[in-house]
């Protein structure tokens, strides 16, 4: 067994509060200790559903996720992409009913956490409960950004901007490198998120890739010029409130 | 209802073929253009680049030809969402 202080490089949750709150020793390994039931999810698959009054929380270890909201005739809007890190349920700890649902987009790996360990966790741990509070804080902010993004932008600087944020967010949690990052994220799951259409979507990532900014292959995103793909997104990570902007920027 | 279509160069960045859609009076319902080969699967439909009035939408629909977008503007118009 590897010791506590290398596990927690590998651990995404750890490395993700890290991200916006300096941890001590103690803290970093009673997350690490946390009980977590793991689960296996094929992609296209619901985590949790809008109205669910859930008795446990999730981490994403592995793979994507998104949170998406209905229209009553049956149309999603993605609110927000989770990644390796991510607690994206973590309000139900305090708010009981769900008010948007979670599904995988890739096979992914989940840790579950009774709130009742998340409370033991809390009471113990004063400044986790404030990571977690400075956690859901920032995850505000993101939903502003992307009503910022969505109502105001159009399309092509809502399209850099989106993968402006994935990059910082995926680099945060060790998951892009100098050049890219895997983004396994369709042209449907763009629309919806973006909302526009998936057509719509394909041109801009046609004309993006004519313009330079970005190189598709598959899941991969290359990004060749991290400056003008900021610039063309009016990306500012400000909003993001990380410690360390310069080591994700 | 009838339309009249009149073909049309639409000036995105693809320059793709399109197709005006006007109305008995000459009003104009919608804007059409057909999706070339760079589109890959979704190639050969026919796409809703504008729609005025009651075809105006978030949600643009593609469509495999002509006809099948002149009923979807004629289900706009008769008030179905």
């Amino acid at each position: 067994m590897l010791p506590a202080a290398s596990r927690s490089d590998f651990n995404p949750l750890v490395r993700k509060l890290e991200s916006i709150l300096s941890l001590t020793d103690d803290e970093r390994q009673a997350l690490l200790d946390l009980p977590m039931q793991m689960a296996l999810i094929k992609e296209g698959q619901d985590i949790v559903r809008e109205g669910d009054r859930p008795s446990r929380s999730f981490a994403v270890l592995s793979g994507f996720t998104c949170t998406y909201k209905m229209t009553g005739d049956g149309r999603r809007q993605i609110v927000k992409f989770c990644i390796a890190g991510d607690t994206p349920d973590i309000q139900s700890l305090h708010l009981t009913v769900l008010d948007f649902s979670i599904t995988t987009l890739t096979p992914c790996s989940i840790g579950f956490i009774t709130h009742e360990a998340l409370w033991n966790l809390c009471m113990r741990h004063p400044r986790l409960t404030a990571a977690f509070w400075r956690e859901t804080l920032v995850e505000g902010a993101i939903f502003r950004e992307w009503v910022l993004n969505v109502g105001r932008r159009e399309a092509y600087p809502r399209m850099a901007h989106l993968l402006c944020e994935m990059l910082v967010r995926l680099r945060v949690v060790g998951l892009a490198d100098d050049r890219g990052c895997g983004l396994p994220i369709t042209q449907v799951e763009f629309a919806d998120a973006l909302g526009v259409s998936t057509v719509h979507v394909n041109r801009v990532l046609q004309e993006m890739r004519a313009d330079g900014l970005i190189e598709l292959k598959g899941d991969r995103l290359n990004i060749p010029d991290w400056e003008r793909l900021r610039q063309a997104g009016d990306f500012d990570p400000l909003y993001l409130h990380l410690r360390n902007e310069q080591a994700v920027a | 209802m009838t339309f009249t279509l009149q073909t049309v160069r639409v000036a995105n960045v693809l320059n793709e073929e399109g197709m005006l859609v006007f109305d008995k009076e000459q009003q104009l319902l919608a804007v059409l253009t057909q999706l070339g080969d760079q589109y890959g699967d979704l190639s050969g439909y026919w796409y809703l680049e504008a729609g005025f009035g009651r075809a105006e939408t978030r949600d643009p629909p593609r469509v495999g030809d002509l006809d099948a977008a002149q009923r979807w503007i004629r289900q706009r118009l008769a008030g179905e969402h």
